[in-house]
């Protein structure tokens, strides 16, 4: 029995929900295209010229007495996107191939301190990004480490690498162990059942682990705040100080273009995900 | 008949849970002829599909051999064994079409694609799936699943088929479709097959020989109807079909049959052959074996299953003791309550010596 009032305070409830959590979203999507460069909170006109002066196209800037510093934070912000992309691309490759193999070792064979391997592996996802982060650089600096993108590098890395493993373990764990079996009862060695069905099987657990660590590697702040250097700096640090300098309408359109390639990557994870694999 | 595997004082013990050891074989011999059709039979946790796993190299056994025409098998792993499991989950590879599972050995082997195509061809068209090649298993029923699981553990031409209770996410009538041909399959192979099943009626069906184990060793092993009418002992009796047992004394002999007695005083003749006056045996009798008539065990029904054209009828003796467990034809004074009369051919009678 459905009982109306109920009904309308659950919509009701249901719509406030999402309200929440998309409408800050909303909301700098439609900034971002106000040609308002002083106030942006007060609507001028419709102009694409945020995002064109992102893009180097026009001169348009913020301030405009003071072209030049604008087109410098420009190229800073260029520069900051080459090195997120840079950093996600490279610990996406050695976080998948990392946690995939140690899912596979762990679930496939029996060795010593089999469980506390797995306990350590989940470690980094459970502890506070800033422990891990004032942890790494303390690290760094003591065995004399220059702050890199290097630095950066591994840090992505040590808790990526435990997404990709919990991924890839929860696919292995609802494989069928007789699917290896009658690989190698019909004559495949260890490596040539990895290769043909092991690793198939294991296909969109991967991709799925993948692509979550690059969405996470792009994202992360807290951790790339401690071990990036003053050269190399990720999108999210540049913009967390663009912000702290006084919040521009370029910020919008940055802001909006990230959600737009989120969305791509998640509907693509989505799309793989909902991909029969039997 | 030539021996195409042998097994010898075959052992395998693993550790439980609590600590402790269980030997899952307990010191197993087989033999198996090269067009030998053998079902390994018994109730879950006997060894059977240890001793399945043990041949196709999935369990290595902590001692004993095993040989497979002449060559040694005992430490190949199990893509050096020239044998091929059907598993009980089929595990087919989804992410291929049925055409590459079943050419999965040759592929592995290296076959050209020309080799391939002709003999995946020709292995589907075997179990009747000619033209379904390039679906995906997901596509398949699951009758097609198990022909599909067949035909790719046929195709490298294995001398021994291992099927571990291929029939059983079956319905029946499908079950019993497949029961035949599984066995016109194996005649036109030539190979042997070892079929693992819990099921009794299954492996009466189909086997050459049947071997029945429990807890790791081979209780007896025999024809369908040596272990039906001759079972070695109360376990294989019991475990093979319906069976009334008695426990009885031989009272006299009078030339060729022997009248023995249970305890409650229900009475019966045996074979004379190798009974001697107050022996203690066990009588065996399955439930076709008694006819209603006016001589035998006087009693009384207690209740009726209708089967169809027979009945299954339970009669308490007026002498007390339990009850015996008859089929008989429908018809004449088998309603409940009726009194009877238990007639049975003394030679039909199975006596095993020890109680």
């Amino acid at each position: 029995m459905r009982n109306p009032a109920g009904w309308a305070a659950l919509t009701a409830f249901s719509l406030v929900f999402f309200a929440f959590i998309y409408a800050p979203l909303f909301v700098i999507i439609g900034y971002s295209f106000n040609s308002n460069p002083v106030n942006m909170m007060i609507w001028e006109h419709f102009t694409f010229d945020w995002y064109t002066g992102l893009l180097g196209l026009s001169n348009r800037a913020t301030d405009v007495s003071n072209r030049a510093a604008y087109v410098e934070s420009t190229d800073q912000m260029l520069a900051a996107l080459r090195t997120s992309l840079t950093v996600a691309v490279i610990t996406t490759t050695i976080s998948t191939v990392i946690g995939t193999a140690t899912a596979i070792a762990l679930a496939r064979y029996r060795f010593r301190l089999r469980g506390i391997y797995n306990g350590f592996l989940m470690l980094p996802m459970m502890m506070p990004d800033i422990v891990l982060g004032i942890g790494l650089l303390i690290f760094f600096v003591s065995i004399g480490m220059k702050l890199s993108m290097l630095t950066i590098i591994i840090g992505h890395c040590t808790f990526l690498t435990s997404y990709v493993f919990i991924i890839v373990q929860a696919r292995i764990a609802g494989l069928d162990p007789a699917l290896e079996e009658a690989s190698a009862d019909l004559g495949a060695s260890e490596w040539v059942t990895l290769r043909k069905v092991l690793l198939p099987q294991l296909a969109p657990g991967i991709l799925g682990g993948a692509l979550l660590a690059f969405v996470i590697s792009m994202d992360d702040l807290v951790i790339t705040y401690f071990v990036s250097g003053t050269g190399d700096t990720t999108l999210p640090v540049f913009i967390f100080g663009m912000i702290r300098r006084g919040v521009k309408p370029e910020i919008n359109a940055i802001a909006t273009l990230i959600i737009l390639a989120s969305v791509v990557i998640a509907a693509f994870g989505l799309w793989l995900r909902s991909r029969k694999a039997d | 008949m030539s021996a195409l595997l042998e097994i010898n004082a075959a052992r395998r013990e693993f550790v439980t849970p609590e600590g402790g050891r269980l030997a899952a074989l307990d010191g197993v011999d087989l033999t198996v002829g090269a067009n030998e059709f053998v079902t390994l039979l018994g109730p879950s946790g006997c060894g059977k599909t240890t001793l399945l796993r043990a041949i196709s190299g999935f369990e290595m056994l902590d001692s004993g051999t095993m040989r497979l025409g002449g060559a040694d098998l005992t430490v190949l792993p199990p893509f050096r064994r020239p044998v091929n499991t059907v598993f009980q989950s089929y595990a087919l590879f989804g992410h291929m079409t049925v055409a590459r599972n079943v050419g999965y050995a040759l592929e592995v082997a290296g076959a050209s694609r020309t080799v391939r195509e002709g003999q995946v061809a020709e292995a589907l068209e075997k179990v009747g799936l000619s033209g379904l090649g390039a679906r995906r298993p997901g596509q398949l029923s699951g009758g097609q699943r198990q022909r599909v699981a067949l035909a790719r553990a046929i195709i490298a031409k294995p001398r021994l088929l291992l099927l571990d209770e291929p029939l059983s996410a079956l319905d029946r009538n499908l079950r019993q479709q497949m029961q035949l041909e599984l066995k016109t399959l194996q005649h036109s192979l030539g190979i042997a097959f070892i079929f693992v099943t819990h099921d009794q009626e299954e492996a009466l069906t189909m086997s050459d020989r049947i071997v029945v184990m429990r807890a790791g060793r081979v209780e007896q092993i025999g024809t369908p109807r040596d272990i039906y009418r001759h079972p070695r002992n109360r376990f294989v009796a019991e475990f093979i079909g319906e069976t009334n047992l008695f426990a009885v004394t031989v009272d006299r002999i009078e030339g060729s049959l022997a009248l023995a007695r249970t305890g409650e005083g229900v009475e019966m003749h045996l074979p004379a052959t190798g009974r001697s006056v107050g022996e203690r045996v066990t009588a065996i009798l399955r439930p076709t074996d008694f006819t209603l008539g006016n001589g035998g065990i006087p009693g009384r029904v207690t209740r009726v299953v209708y089967l169809g054209s027979d009945l299954y009828i339970f009669v308490q003796p007026q002498t007390g003791g339990p009850e015996i467990r008859v089929i008989a034809r429908d018809g004449a004074g088998t309603e409940e309550g009726a009194a009877v009369h238990l007639a049975h051919d003394p030679t039909r009678v199975h006596v095993l010596e020890a109680m």
